[in-house]
């Protein structure tokens, strides 16, 4: 009997789930009916019919036209606005001739002050609550390169503390990217410039290439990232630091929408060491060349063969 | 001994190679004689530094006192925490008793305060040279070119030049519902060795 009975309550409580559920669905397909035409209310989540349309129909990054980039470019801003009320100005500078980029850091020089870490989340829109850094400067015992034994957490009065030495880490743009072979839907590619980048766009949110890295160099956004309107950085890239959407991955791209017009990163520009040289690693005259050729450069985890175009030395 | 035709040409091409640099020197005018920079070292300018000099031109007080070259205590204005060299140098060790609006060298060469690198490579030298090919140092806005370079004196005070340790940024956060163990720093031992509840060290409290 008893059993009877909790089968009639389970059976009757999903019937007025499902009847709910109709209920709500009805209702949510008047509204679209209402709101389509008019083509101007925010419907679904802010956004209107016509943009979540078009983000559902956006074509992959490489396959696109100029005149579909275009689009998307204008199609970004306004989401900009009506989300942030803020004008973004996303563009898509296309990568220099005859440049690849690779980066040294000079872990002698290197005092673990943190400032590249909040310039990079400043620079690059990076969520204020999601607590993404892009960059993990790790504080190491002297005479061991353990990063099993690293903090990432220190944080004492004054750094750097006696007996410690400080490795940033992040993407290393690996010339042989495990993450970009191991992406299912090509949402992540390295571009002719060296910069491996990810499209918002067409990333699915598995998370692959992210167990793939070795460096764990790349971020889930498990929340839509928030920044607060006044502190979003108006210049952005398709390719990088344009805001990004919940549930995708993201990652350092040596600022793109900087170097790609001759700036510096923005972790270069703000280290007060002078311990980080970015370069173009074909222009054999370049600072990353020299220190390439004259002093002590190693690469992290180089044994699994990944070839990252960057560089850590010592002098 | 047997002149060879390979160690004239060699000789040939020292002889150009300090003709040419003399004839740079005299164009750039910083510096009279001596050092003149890396031959391979790409071009590069200087931000200049001199508009952020208190005093400067230090002349507008030194025209009118004695020159001295007494070694003595610095006296006001001049509020110098001077902590470089360890005892071996002292103000006019690298500013020009005649004329103080310019530096000197280590071999006595009158230098412009603007290119103030060619003082402190007067010591240090190998610093000099990878400050001159970018392996030290800073560069201004842009990777490409035109390289424009900070000096020296931007970021290392001339008169205490080891670069003094502060607070770092703050440390980032554990992630959205989660919690960093009181004692965060991965443990030394290997895994099968540590205890269920790790010990927390006692001076932990001071570094939270």
């Amino acid at each position: 009997m008893k059993k009877n009975d909790s089968g009639a309550n389970g059976a009757s409580g999903h019937d007025t789930a499902r009847r709910n559920f109709f209920r709500k669905l009805g209702r949510a397909a008047m509204a679209v009916g209402v709101t389509a035409p008019s083509m101007a209310a925010p419907a679904w989540a802010g956004a209107t019919f016509l943009e979540a349309f078009g983000d559902f129909f956006q074509q992959h990054y490489k396959k696109m036209s100029r005149e579909e980039i275009e689009q998307v470019l204008e199609r970004i801003e306004r989401k900009a606005r009506e989300r942030h009320g803020v004008d973004i100005n996303c563009e898509n500078t296309p990568p220099k001739k005859n440049a690849v980029f690779g980066y040294a850091l000079n872990i002698s020089k290197c005092q673990g002050y943190r400032d590249c870490v909040h310039a990079c989340v400043e620079e690059n829109n990076l969520g204020r609550d999601s607590q993404v850094e892009y960059i993990r400067v790790l504080e190491m015992d002297q005479g061991s390169t353990n990063l099993e034994e690293s903090d990432h957490y220190y944080d004492p009065e004054t750094v750097p503390t006696d007996g410690k030495y400080y490795m940033p880490v992040q993407c290393m743009q690996c010339d042989n990217p495990p993450c970009v072979k191991a992406c299912p839907v090509e949402a992540t590619w390295m571009e002719p410039d060296g910069i491996v980048v990810v499209d918002y766009d067409w990333c699915i949110g598995c998370r692959y290439c992210m167990s793939a890295c070795p460096y764990s160099a790349r971020h889930f956004n498990w929340t839509e990232p928030e920044i607060p309107a006044e502190k979003i950085n108006p210049d952005t890239h398709y390719l990088g630091n344009r805001p990004r959407p919940k549930g995708v991955v993201e990652k350092c791209h040596f600022c793109i929408q900087r170097t790609r017009k001759d700036k510096q990163p923005a972790c270069m520009e703000a280290c007060p060491t002078g311990a980080r040289i970015f370069g173009n690693l074909l222009d054999p005259d370049s600072e990353i060349r020299y220190i390439l050729a004259n002093k002590n450069v190693f690469r992290l985890k180089e044994e699994l063969g990944t070839e990252p175009k960057f560089w850590y030395f010592t002098d | 001994m047997i002149a060879c035709p390979r160690e004239a040409r060699v000789l040939l091409a020292l002889l150009i190679a300090v003709a040419s640099a003399s004839a740079q020197e005299a164009t750039e005018g910083s510096i009279t004689e001596g050092f003149s920079g890396y031959a391979a070292a790409p071009e590069f300018s200087v931000v200049p530094r001199k508009d952020e000099l208190v005093f400067y031109p230090c002349s507008q007080c030194h025209e009118f006192l004695e020159p001295d070259p007494t070694v003595r205590e610095l006296m006001a204005p001049h509020e110098i925490e001077f902590d470089h060299g360890a005892g071996r140098i002292w103000c006019l060790s690298c500013h020009m008793l005649e004329n103080r609006d310019q530096l000197k060298s280590a071999l006595g060469e009158a230098v412009d305060f603007d290119a103030a690198h060619q003082v402190c490579g007067s010591c240090h030298g190998n610093r000099h040279k990878d400050w001159y090919f970018g392996a030290h140092g800073k560069r201004q806005s842009s990777w490409n070119e035109p390289r424009v370079i900070y000096n020296c004196t931007h970021c290392h005070d001339a008169h205490s030049p080891a670069i003094k340790p502060r607070k770092p940024m703050p440390a980032p956060k554990a992630r959205a519902g989660l919690s960093l163990p009181e004692w965060h720093r991965h443990e030394k031992k290997p895994v099968w060795e540590r205890d269920e509840k790790p010990q927390k060290p006692e001076d932990s409290d001071e570094e939270k």
